[in-house]
Parts: structure tokens; C-alpha cells; sequence
């Protein structure tokens, strides 16, 4: 507002009609850029949700067809029977939530402690968190391989969340430092250390019931972590029925990598994206800007 | 008191620390660890794994698909990260102005966030297929195209890592990083105080000199934390050059950490899979030591 009155005496002093032609060529330039910036990331998953619904022959031909002009959803059909599409979906399903449930778990005590509380030591565990959370996870994939598999875990679901855990846990424990430190007023817990209740109690009876939102939110990002995740599956879980959604589409995709399967590869696409549209929209909804915040500092 | 405290803290911190220790710090020591070592799943049986010293390195340094994986990896950040921090920094910029639609806009704008690294190669693997590529068609529809652009595949022209296949990963990489960077900029955007722009104003500051003068100077700080988050997470990068392209074709695509995961699983050399993971963690280790270093003492 105060930048527009500001302007708007701009204007009463310089040429006016000068800076209304400069005001609109920028402002048509503007809006032009911001068109083609539009069309840049919504194309894609426009081509998605067609190819999803054409027929066979209507995607093999040539030149492409811009509309599903015979729209079916033959693609989908085909993408849950011929291929265990469910199936891999559950395993994904299961996996991230699993993975999300113990992440945050860990997390939060650890976070409440690294926000709340000054204690020998307490800098250099951060800088261990903030810093494996860095680091690519293709710098320890190759030893966590040979780790899994002395277990016996290749190939379970307990191996690959416990890969998972490895990457889940530090950034989990960095979103929650951070949601715990903006949040929560410290006099809370002050008040029910004074009523009696252990450090303990006081984080499990009065901080974590009041921080739930924040904890959800974090449990959310975690598992979107895992949900999107190919490095590791790919090499822990990659055989027969418990593949994840990820693996499976990889897979999918180079068996039938003909184009008359393009159509039921892209309806699995769909599939694929629709858990994560879910919780992105539901994160969007609830809340939490803090956590917003911080999520993006990781 | 004191010390019942300090109790109580290492205990809630021990459980998670262990983990990341266990599976963060730990097998990145055991990676460098194994890349000292013959590491070859085929000789193990035989040969066990004798320490080789730095054998492991210098095969790599004499292999030129080596050496091209390591400048493909560097061009690949400079190219990815310059064009959607550019790319991103211009869309925040115009975004955080007050106009009607923008949160609609906004919420377009950030739609690739929601799509997983598979889903998003597969999608872009579909719209680089020559034939029925959309880009291809409105190319020749416009007259600029007689032949098909052959995006994933075309090894004729190259400049330098440069080439048609190199800036069509580049394109997806840059798609898939925009939401992020818009999201960021915004957040850094809203902490610079509206009077510094009035004050810019004031003084007769046009526009794009407010953006040089102002916005830049300020936003600094987050644009710092924001380019190393990227050239990190970068430099790893393994997802959509894996699968878009696996590297090819003639070694244009290939990086570092698809090598990585090629020597390890399709030639069994851990030993020379560890080694070249161990570029990317002394490459990232040393920006992220000085990033963890920056933000310890901000805390």
C-alpha cells in the first residue's frame, strides 16, 4: 500500500505519460513471463493426466493427440491388473508410515531436549544432525547395503525402514528442533515442573500433547521422504511382491517401455502422485506456519 | 539438579543419536574405509579384500568416462542451480507482490513439488520421446523444426559437458527444484521490511534498481543458505539422471553418483563405488562442514 501512494506522487511529478507506457510494457512483460513460467510447470502434469486417459491407439499416434478425445480409463484398468500396482502402493504405504511413526518417535524427545535444553555436548550433536542430513545419501549407500544384508534384512520391510530411519531421524529431529524452539511457550512446562512433574513429565504430559500439530506435520514430511525415495529401495527391496511404488514404476516403465503401454505407465504415474497430493493439501490446510519455516531451512 | 538434568537430556537425545551415528556417520567412514580396499564382489571369495592403498583412485583418475562424470557433475550443478535460482528468485519476486490470483497462482506455480522423482523422469521421458514430443510438434508447427529433436539421445553436437541431453536433464532438474527455491525466496523475501523499499523509492530507485540495490544485498543471506542447500543436494544427485537416461548416451549425462551406482551393481566393483561416492563426500563435506560451522554459530 504505502509503496502504491509512494508511486502514485512519483507519478504526479515525472512525465506522466512516459512512466504509464514503461509501467505497462513491464507490466505486460510481467505477465507474460509469468505465463510462460505457468505453462513450464503445469504442462507436464497436464501430458500426465491425458496420456492417462487415452487410448491405446490415440497415444501411439502420430502426430500426438493434445485432448483425450476418446477418454477412457482403460489405462488405470490395465494399470491395477496386469500390474500389482496396489500392491506396490501398500508396500510404499506401509513402509513410509512406518518409517514416519518411528522417525518421529525418536525425533521429537531428541528435539525437545536440542530446543529447550543447554547441556554439554549439545552443539556438536546438532552438528552431527545437521550435517548427515546433508550429506547425500549416496556417500553411505554401499556400506548400509553390506550392513542390511549381514542382518539378513535385504529384501524385507524392516531392512529398508531401518535404512530409512537413517535419513528420517536426523531430518525429523532438525524440522522438530526448529518447531520446538519457535513454538510452545516455555512457561508451560516451567508451570508443571513447578507442580511436581518430572523433566520427563513435563515433556510427555504437558509438551507433546500441546505440539501434535507440529509433530503430525514433521510425521508428514517424513513420510513423503520415504513415499518418493528410489536410491534405496531399489537396492534393498527390489524383488518380487514387496517392491515399492517407486521401484515398481521403474520396473513398469522398462518392461513396458512400448508405447502402447504409455497409457497405463501414466495412469500408475497418477496413482503414484495422488498420496502425495493428499498430504501436501492437508498440510496446506492445517496450519503450522512455523513449521513451514523451519521445514524449509532443512 | 544439575546433573539429574543433564541425565535426563542425554537420555532423550541418545536413542536418535545412535541411529545417526549407526546409519549417517558411521557408513560414511566405512565407505572411505572400503574404498582403501579391493572391494570386488567377483575376487572376494578368492582374494578376501586386501588393502590396495589408493589403487582404488588412480584407476578411477585414469578412466575417462571418470573424469567426464566429474565435469558432467560440476556442469550439471552451475547449470541446474544458476537456472532455477535465477528462475525462482524472479517468480518469488513477482509473486510476492499484492495482485488478484496469486495465491491460485501460487499454488500452480508450486505443482511439481508433489510429484516424485520417478513419476517426474517418467513424465519427461514421455514428452522427449521424438516422435510424439509436444515440444517437438509446436516447434514444427511454428516452423523453427524440420527434423525431430532427438532429446535424451542425440550425441552429435557437444560443447564441452555441453550437449542436447545434458540441458533436457537440466530442463527437469531445474522443473522439479523450482517449487523449492520459489518457497524459499518467498519466506526470504517477507523478512526484508517494507520502509527500506520506501526509503529506495524515495531516493528515485527504479525498479530493477531496487532489485540490485535492495532485494539482492538483503536477501543475501538466505540466498547463500539457499545455493548450498542446492550445490549440495546437487552434487548427489542421482534420481532423474538414473532413470531419464542412466548416464547415456556416450557417457553425456553421466555424474558421479550414477557411476557410483553402476560400478556397485552392475560391475560389483564396491571398491571403486565407494571411491567415487567418496567425491561427493569430500565435495559436499567441505561446503556442508562450513554450512553446519555458519549456522551453529547463528544459533
Amino acid at each position: 500500500m504505502a509503496i502504491q501512494t509512494v508511486s502514485k506522487a512519483k507519478i504526479q511529478t515525472a512525465g506522466r505519460t512516459h512512466f504509464r507506457l514503461v509501467r505497462r510494457m513491464s507490466t505486460a512483460l510481467v505477465v507474460t513471463f509469468m505465463a510462460g513460467v505457468i505453462l513450464f510447470t503445469l504442462f507436464p502434469f497436464y501430458w500426465m493426466l491425458k496420456s492417462s486417459f487415452q487410448t491405446s491407439a490415440d497415444i501411439t499416434s502420430l502426430p500426438p493427440i493434445w485432448f483425450p478425445t476418446h477418454a477412457t480409463i482403460d489405462g488405470y484398468y490395465r494399470a491395477v491388473t496386469l500390474y500389482p500396482v496396489p500392491r506396490y502402493l501398500l508396500n510404499s504405504l506401509f513402509v513410509s508410515s512406518a518409517t514416519a511413526a518411528l522417525a518421529t518417535f525418536l525425533a521429537s524427545s531428541a528435539a525437545y531436549v536440542l530446543a529447550r535444553h543447554r547441556f554439554p555436548g549439545a552443539v556438536f550433536i546438532m552438528g552431527i544432525v545437521i550435517f548427515t542430513q546433508l550429506i547425500p545419501g549416496i556417500t553411505r549407500v554401499f556400506p548400509i547395503y553390506f550392513l542390511i544384508k549381514d542382518l539378513g534384512l535385504i529384501n524385507t520391510y524392516a531392512g529398508l525402514i531401518l535404512a530409512y530411519l537413517g535419513f528420517s531421524v536426523p531430518y525429523a529431529t532438525l524440522l522438530l528442533t526448529g518447531y520446538f524452539t519457535a513454538s510452545s511457550p516455555p512457561e508451560l512446562e516451567e508451570a508443571a515442573l513447578i507442580d511436581g512433574c518430572g523433566h520427563f513429565g513435563a515433556y510427555a504430559r504437558v509438551v507433546l500433547p500441546i505440539s501434535l500439530p507440529g509433530i503430525v506435520a514433521v510425521g508428514i514430511f517424513t513420510f513423503l521422504g520415504s513415499w518418493n525415495d528410489f536410491l534405496w529401495s531399489s537396492l534393498l527391496l527390489s524383488q518380487g511382491q514387496m517392491k515399492t511404488i517407486q521401484v515398481g514404476l521403474r520396473d513398469f516403465f522398462s518392461e513396458a517401455g512400448n508405447l502402447q503401454r504409455m497409457n497405463s505407465f501414466m495412469a500408475a504415474c497418477v496413482i503414484a502422485t495422488i498420496p502425495a497430493i493428499l498430504l501436501y493439501r492437508f498440510l496446506q490446510r492445517g496450519m503450522v506456519s512455523g513449521l513451514s519455516a523451519g521445514s524449509i531451512k532443512g | 539438579m544439575t546433573r539429574q538434568r543433564y541425565l535426563f537430556c542425554y537420555l532423550m537425545v541418545a536413542p536418535a543419536l545412535v541411529l545417526v551415528v549407526a546409519l549417517g556417520l558411521y557408513p560414511m567412514l566405512a565407505s572411505i574405509r572400503m574404498s582403501f580396499l579391493q572391494y570386488d564382489l567377483m575376487l572376494i571369495p578368492t582374494q578376501g579384500t586386501p588393502f590396495v592403498g589408493l589403487r582404488n583412485y588412480q584407476t578411477l583418475l585414469a578412466n575417462p568416462n571418470f573424469v567426464q562424470a566429474l565435469v558432467n557433475t560440476l556442469a550439471f550443478v552451475l547449470v541446474a542451480v544458476g537456472g532455477v535460482v535465477t528462475l525462482g528468485l524472479l517468480v518469488a519476486q513477482i509473486l510476492s507482490r499484492e495482485f488478484r490470483g496469486r495465491g491460485t497462482i501460487r499454488t500452480l506455480v508450486l505443482i511439481s513439488w508433489f510429484i516424485p522423482p520417478v513419476v517426474a523422469a517418467g513424465i519427461w521421458i514421455w514428452m522427449f520421446q521424438p516422435e510424439r514430443s509436444p515440444i517437438n510438434e509446436i516447434l514444427r508447427g511454428l516452423g523453427l523444426m524440420h527434423s525431430d529433436i532427438r532429446f535424451l539421445t542425440n550425441s552429435d553436437w557437444t560443447l564441452g559437458p555441453l550437449s542436447i541431453p545434458f540441458f533436457a536433464i537440466s530442463v527437469v532438474r531445474i522443473w522439479s527444484g523450482l517449487p523449492f527455491v520459489i518457497t524459499f525466496s518467498m519466506a526470504g523475501l517477507q523478512s526484508i521490511p517494507g520502509e527500506v523499499y520506501e526509503a529506495a523509492e524515495m531516493d528515485g530507485a527504479g525498479s530493477v534498481q531496487r532489485f540490485f540495490y535492495v532485494t539482492l544485498p538483503m536477501l543475501r543471506p538466505v540466498l547463500t543458505v539457499l545455493i548450498t542447500l542446492l550445490a549440495i543436494g546437487g552434487i548427489g544427485h542421482f534420481e532423474l539422471n538414473y532413470i531419464m537416461t542412466g548416464g547415456g548416451p556416450k557417457g553425456l549425462t553421466n555424474i558421479l553418483a550414477v557411476m557410483a551406482y553402476q560400478f556397485a551393481y552392475s560391475q560389483y566393483r564396491f571398491d571403486l563405488a565407494a571411491a567415487t561416492s567418496n567425491i561427493i563426500l569430500v565435495l559436499t563435506g567441505i561446503i556442508g562442514f562450513l554450512y553446519v560451522r555458519q549456522q551453529i554459530r547463528e544459533r
